[in-house]
């Protein structure tokens, strides 16, 4: 979070995170094709020559004037191969919030379970608080034929009552109501802050 | 404390500029923008946020250009940690024809992006960017907003939101379905 007092500009960095195509690109690139193009700036996608992130994507969002205040929001990605784990915790640094994106495939919680554990590790690290942290998750690819209810995927990655959508992201479905409550949760743990 | 030599360094920048370092801010890269000369500089917070741009930048998208630069810089940083030859006030230097870039480290929370054309000496360029760094690492240090200053915004603030009726976290989820088109 930075506050610009001079020109009452608050800025936030979102994170979305999670395994190897659960659909954070996808989410990205969503946002950007249902956003009003004067409010958001281009897509910056650091792709390998197989389409996968190699290194972040990455998306601002303006809000307009809120409260006296000029909000933009800048939503990044991490790559979610395995070996792409230097460049995560990079991006991760400096968030104000998460969003993990889950794969709903059953063929996909070990790497569910692992991005997860992952992720935690690095936050950590970091020394911030899990449970005071804004996290939000989605479940993605809830079309799939072999996606696992999402209760059971709650308990496989013991959810202490972090908000939870179910999303098909490819169809936009999920997409906005996710970065709404991630919004809200940031801006709400701003507000405490400066509280 | 530099991402090198302990782990444990804020996840969340959490930073504020004041009036009074936006400022400084301000003067001291219309100095450096003089002195080198430079084509274009742009001073971005470590998340990849424009604070300030300098020089010829009318053909420039600040904002992509911010997110990489600051992402480039990471990049350059984790990998000096990790064959263990950080230093302080790093600069990442990419020789071109026309024109030489410099992004240099700036404390924990900013990075400059500095360009300037062939005929500027790189070692004069170098000197003069690892100081300028080393001035806005300064500059967010003892510059910082007073307890007076910050009880000043932060009153202010609440009596905006007051006045907005409203909770702020609402507003900005309202600002949201506004911008999104079905």
């Amino acid at each position: 979070m930075r506050i610009n007092w001079q020109l009452r500009r608050l800025n936030l960095k979102i994170v979305y995170y999670g395994p190897a195509l659960s659909g954070k690109t996808t989410n990205l690139e969503q946002i950007h094709l249902s956003v009003d193009p004067k409010r958001r700036s281009d897509l910056v996608s650091l792709k390998t020559h197989e389409d996968r992130t190699l290194y972040f994507d990455f998306l601002q969002l303006e809000l307009g004037k809120l409260a006296g205040l000029t909000p933009q929001i800048q939503l990044y990605t991490v790559p979610g191969q395995a070996y792409y784990e230097a460049s995560r915790r990079i991006v991760l640094r400096g968030a104000d919030g998460v969003v993990f994106v889950a794969d709903s495939d059953v063929r996909r919680m070990r790497a569910n379970l692992v991005a997860w554990r992952n992720m935690r590790e690095h936050l950590q690290s970091f020394g911030i608080d899990m449970d005071k942290f804004p996290v939000v998750l989605q479940f993605n690819k809830r079309d799939l034929p072999t996606a696992v209810p999402a209760a059971t995927m709650s308990k496989l990655l013991r959810l202490n009552g972090q908000p939870l959508f179910n999303a098909i992201a490819f169809k936009g479905k999920g997409v906005l109501p996710t970065l709404k409550a991630i919004t809200k949760s940031v801006v709400g743990q701003v507000q405490k802050e400066l509280a | 404390m530099h991402p090198q030599s302990n782990d444990s360094y804020q996840l969340r920048s959490g930073t504020s500029i004041s009036p009074l370092q936006d400022e400084a801010f301000h003067n001291l890269l219309n100095e450096l923008l003089q002195q080198l000369p430079a084509k274009f500089m742009m001073l971005v917070d470590v998340a990849g946020q424009v604070l300030v741009a300098k020089g010829e930048h009318s053909n420039v998208n600040l904002v992509m250009l911010g997110s990489l630069v600051a992402g480039d810089l990471a990049a350059s940083q984790e990998i000096a940690r990790l064959t263990n030859e950080y230093q302080d006030y790093q600069i990442v230097l990419r020789e071109g024809e026309e024109s030489h870039t410099f992004i240099a480290e700036s404390g924990n929370y900013l990075a400059l992006f500095v360009q300037v054309g062939h005929e500027v000496p790189l070692g004069w360029a170098r000197m003069l960017i690892t100081k300028a760094s080393q001035q806005l690492e300064e500059i967010m240090q003892e510059n910082e907003p007073s307890q007076e200053e910050v009880a000043g915004f932060e009153l202010e603030m609440a009596t905006t939101l007051e006045e907005a009726d409203d909770d702020l976290s609402d507003l900005f989820g309202d600002a949201l379905d506004d911008m999104w088109m079905d």
